[in-house]
């Protein structure tokens, strides 16, 4: 038995990392907007261009901080997989802020890309730039590499990062990343290309991302110069920015996005932007909700479904048979969103002021539930829970009586089933105790492939009736790219549902003697 | 007793009898009807929906706007509209064509038709797209002005006592369009603008439901066409290969069906349509590419029965290539279980369409049944934005379902429940 177990559970792994590899690739699909952000901010920061002294430069390090934000939640600490950053040069820097400048001969769009391309290279972009920003024959690039460098040298601090890093470094790491903040040299666009300025000054302006359209004057940009190429300096900071061969093998094999994400994802360490909370939090207060509604929700088919498919099996060819046969094929087609949605309009929503709706529209307790005796609260929730509960379940009757009643029909006919009748068995034993064991092996195959339409069917369910599940949670991550919460759910989720399948395997291995037998 | 089955009735090919079969089950023919009903009201919906008029005689003699209305790109608002357009066309040459050439064998005709039928399109499309000029042509296709040949101007027409003879649509607007001050009307309620009825009410921003609902039948089928079609194509490849190599090739394709068939298919389209963009054609293809699990498992099944059949070996001995044995020799005899397949792909598709598009993360540009229903929700007092594109999602699958498990027990009596 314990090498069935075994077996399962090994069975599982290579299930469980293909499952978290579909989910980092979808999660990698989003195109980071930097281009749509470069262009919101441009629309709004034209008080910018237009205003001068320090305002300008509170509010370029505010849109500083925009980026950086967005950066984090679009992947910044979540290199591309296969990540061939580790073998950026000089000259490939180069090769892209020229790309990005604003008279290169790319289209508008084509020029945020490569700068935004940049942007994402991290850390390993950070030496190759400094070099850019030494050079002073490439004084027109050093707006944009200045940029580009503060971007990328940026460490953003973690809630937990406060916990593992000692106060020291965090002062440190503090220190420096207010000091990127500030040291964006701003160049001066007329000295770049007054022409194309001329030429349609609207789309010139949206080409060039308005966070460094500022004006410095020419001690300040040496100044910020000085700061940035310190901070590239700075034997501190070899450990991060500085590469090696072996290190930027190890980038490229080991250090993806995929490692980081596994990293993060067993040490707990996701952090979700939307709900400035933990993801592992948020997902230990949802998770019982899911985990109940499901389990009812399956209790209830199958006991409901074994009851109508023995009835079925027993009378069958009769008007009863026919009749269940017909109502459950309705069943069976009948979208659940729709009958969510009709019980929602005709149950739980209120006609006027005398005709109070039958049933909650939303949640899973009343208000005023905290302050309820025991059973009172059992039956608020059962209140609550009526609804979401027959809506999650009625799906599941059909496939599950059906083929209940079509294998119990083979088995009556089954020669150990003749011979339990010969021996002067009644036909209720037979079937109880011979027939009923035998089919509730296919059963329970059965009941664990429907496990995984019943997850995404809860996830309609909680969203019709608005209950605070794993489902909705992820829903509402989904919808506001919320990625770190995405994915924790996601795998949440999914590791419910092999642990149910693996359930279901066990039980079918303690229902099984064949299975018992070969396994000792 | 052979003999007399022999004797008694002409002789029927294994196809005939399945036929046979098929079409005697219970509620099978119904269902036929009601979906072939609903796939002529889709392609048809241009000539029930729509505000160019069929027929309108002038004093400049006869014109039939609605004609050119199927090729003007500001009459649909998605571009799989303009396939169901040229369908529409097509179908009644076809039609005929199939009843006149009976006689001639069935590859000829489809040869023979493919033909007309392009030769036709491309008529066709010339006639109201290329001519530019403004001759004769141009006028008995085309209206001058987007407001003209409506029901407003006849009804201009009409007050100045000029009415001309005319012939409108049934539903006498565009399909989207939004009229003011009309949102939330009920069932059966009179439009002002037009003097028609919104049969079946209006939405939140005053469109007409009925008309979005006859559109939302082309947006159905695509959708379940092309989401279906994606998934059997991958799934076929997969599990073909899977089932006829075995070996290593097939243990690893097994862990990959395997992570998919464990993976809550709903929950990975969620995700995926909300990191992209809501397009319609997005989410069918995103729905196409996370259904092949099932089809890759049945494909893998048939082909490692039929691999160590003779006639493969034979195919073999004879040097084919590999893809020829696959998929000339061994894919025609699987194809039973796959069409059964795919008639339940199709349902299973439209549901998730309607789903994703009911909890918000459809397309709203497309005159989808799930984003009425969204609407619906988000406005849970008007019923009727629930019942009837919900009623509309249910009897497409319904009917799908019935069809499908017609095939099931026709073409394959072995695998029937009860």
């Amino acid at each position: 038995m314990l090498a069935y177990v075994l077996r399962r559970l090994l069975l599982m792994v290579p299930t469980f990392i293909g499952i978290l590899l579909i989910t980092f690739f979808v999660m990698r699909l989003r195109s980071t907007t930097f281009s749509e952000e470069a262009q919101a901010t441009a629309g709004k920061g034209g008080e910018g261009v237009a205003s001068s002294g320090d305002r300008k430069a509170g509010g370029a390090s505010k849109r500083y901080q925009n980026l950086i934000d967005r950066f984090r939640r679009t992947g910044n600490d979540l290199p591309a997989v296969l990540n061939t950053h580790g073998f950026l040069a000089s000259d490939d820097v180069l090769a892209d802020l020229r790309a990005a400048a604003p008279d290169s001969p790319l289209k508008p769009s084509a020029r945020s890309e490569r700068e935004k391309e940049l942007w994402l290279a991290g850390r390993f972009a950070v030496l190759p730039l400094a070099e850019v920003l030494r050079d002073d024959a490439l004084a027109p690039l050093h707006g944009p590499a200045s940029q580009a460098l503060a971007l990328c040298a940026h460490r953003t601090l973690d809630p937990p990062d406060f916990k593992r890093l000692p106060a020291s470094e965090v002062n440190r790491l503090q220190a420096r990343n207010q000091v990127l903040a500030q040291s964006v040299i701003g160049f001066r666009v007329e000295s770049a290309t007054p022409a194309v300025l001329a030429k349609d000054g609207s789309a010139a302006q949206a080409a060039i991302p308005a966070h460094y359209v500022t004006t410095d004057s020419a001690l300040r940009a040496a100044a910020k110069r000085q700061a940035l190429l310190a901070i590239a300096d700075d034997p501190a900071n070899q450990d991060e920015y500085g590469h090696s061969s072996g290190r930027a093998w190890r980038a490229l094999l080991i250090d993806t996005g995929f490692m980081d994400f596994l990293r993060r994802l067993c040490t707990g360490d996701l952090y979700s932007e939307t709900q400035q909370r933990g993801v592992f939090a948020l997902i230990g207060e949802r998770w019982v909700v899911t985990f109940w509604l499901n389990l009812l929700s399956i209790l209830i088919a199958w006991s409901g479904s074994i009851a109508l498919g023995i009835r079925s099996a027993r009378r069958a060819g009769s008007l009863e048979d026919r009749a269940t046969t017909g109502s459950l094929f309705f069943l069976w087609s009948l979208p659940s969103f729709f009958v969510g949605a009709l019980f929602l309009h005709y149950l739980c929503t209120d006609r006027d002021a005398a005709n109070k709706a039958l049933f909650p529209a939303s949640g899973l307790s009343s208000p005023n539930s905290l302050w309820m005796s025991t059973p009172l609260y059992l039956a608020d929730l059962a209140w609550h829970a009526f609804l979401p509960l027959v809506v999650l379940s009625y799906g599941s009757f059909t496939s599950l009586s059906r083929y209940l009643r079509g294998n119990l029909l083979d088995q009556f006919n089954a020669d150990y089933a003749r011979t339990a009748r010969a021996k002067g068995c009644s036909e209720d034993r037979v079937v109880y105790r011979h027939v009923l064991r035998n089919s509730s092996l296919t059963m329970i195959t059965l009941g664990s492939g429907l496990l995984a339409d019943l997850f995404g069917g809860a996830l309609i369910v909680e969203i019709i009736f608005s209950i605070p599940g794993l489902g909705l949670l992820l829903f509402e991550g989904a919808k506001q790219m919320d990625i770190p919460l995405v994915m924790g759910s996601t795998v949440i989720s999914v590791g419910l549902l092999l642990i149910s399948i693996l359930v279901a395997d066990l039980l079918y291995a303690a229902v099984d003697p064949r299975i018992r037998s070969r396994y000792g | 007793m052979v003999e007399t089955a022999i004797i008694g009735r002409k002789a029927r090919s294994p196809s005939q009898l399945a036929q046979e079969r098929f079409l005697r089950r219970p509620w099978v023919r119904p269902s036929l009807w009601l979906l072939a009903t609903l796939a002529l009201l889709g392609i048809y919906a241009p000539a029930l929906v729509g505000d160019a008029a069929l027929v309108w005689k002038d004093a400049t003699g006869w014109h039939f706007p609605v004609l050119g209305e199927l090729f003007n790109a500001w009459a649909f608002s998605k571009q799989h509209d303009v396939l169901f357009n040229l369908l529409a066309l097509a179908l009644p040459f076809l039609a005929l064509g199939w009843v006149f050439l009976s006689r001639w064998s069935r590859v000829r005709r489809l040869v023979i038709f493919g033909a007309l039928v392009i030769a036709g399109w491309v008529a066709l499309c010339w006639l109201p797209i290329g001519t530019t000029v403004d001759g004769d042509a141009q006028t008995f296709w085309r209206r001058k002005a987007q407001s003209e040949h409506t029901i407003a101007h006849w009804r201009e027409l009409d007050a100045q006592q000029q009415a001309p003879f005319a012939i409108f649509p049934l539903i006498p607007h565009d399909f989207d369009a939004t009229f003011a001050g009309q949102a939330f009307k009920t069932v059966g309620s009179l439009n002002p603008d037009t003097g028609s009825r919104f049969w079946l009410g209006t939405d939140s921003a005053g469109r007409d439901v009925l008309s979005l609902i006859l559109y939302g039948i082309r947006i159905s089928l695509t959708v379940g066409l092309v989401a279906t079609g994606l998934s059997m194509l991958i799934g076929l490849i997969i599990g073909g290969i899977s089932g006829y190599f075995g070996g290593w090739v097939d243990l690893v394709l097994q862990r990959v069906v395997e992570v998919m068939m464990c993976f809550p298919t709903f929950i990975l389209i969620v995700i995926v349509v909300a990191m992209l963009d809501r397009n319609i054609f997005v989410i069918m293809t995103v729905i196409g590419l996370t259904g092949w699990a099932g089809t890759a498992r049945l494909v893998r099944g048939e082909f490692l029965a039929q691999s160590v059949r003779d006639y493969v070996a034979a195919a073999e001995a004879l040097g084919l290539p590999r893809w020829r044995i696959m998929f000339r020799h061994i894919l025609p005899n699987t194809l039973t279980p796959l069409i059964i397949s795919a008639t339940f792909g199709v349902a299973g598709a439209v549901g998730s369409e309607s789903g994703l598009s009911f909890i918000g993360l459809g397309d709203p540009t497309a005159p989808s049944w799930g984003v009425l229903m969204e609407q619906g929700r988000q406005n849970i007092r008007y019923g009727w934005l629930i019942w009837s594109p919900g009623l509309a999602v249910f009897a497409f699958i319904i009917v799908l379902n019935v069809i499908g498990s017609g095939l099931r027990e026709a073409l394959d009596p072995r695998q029937a429940d009860g």
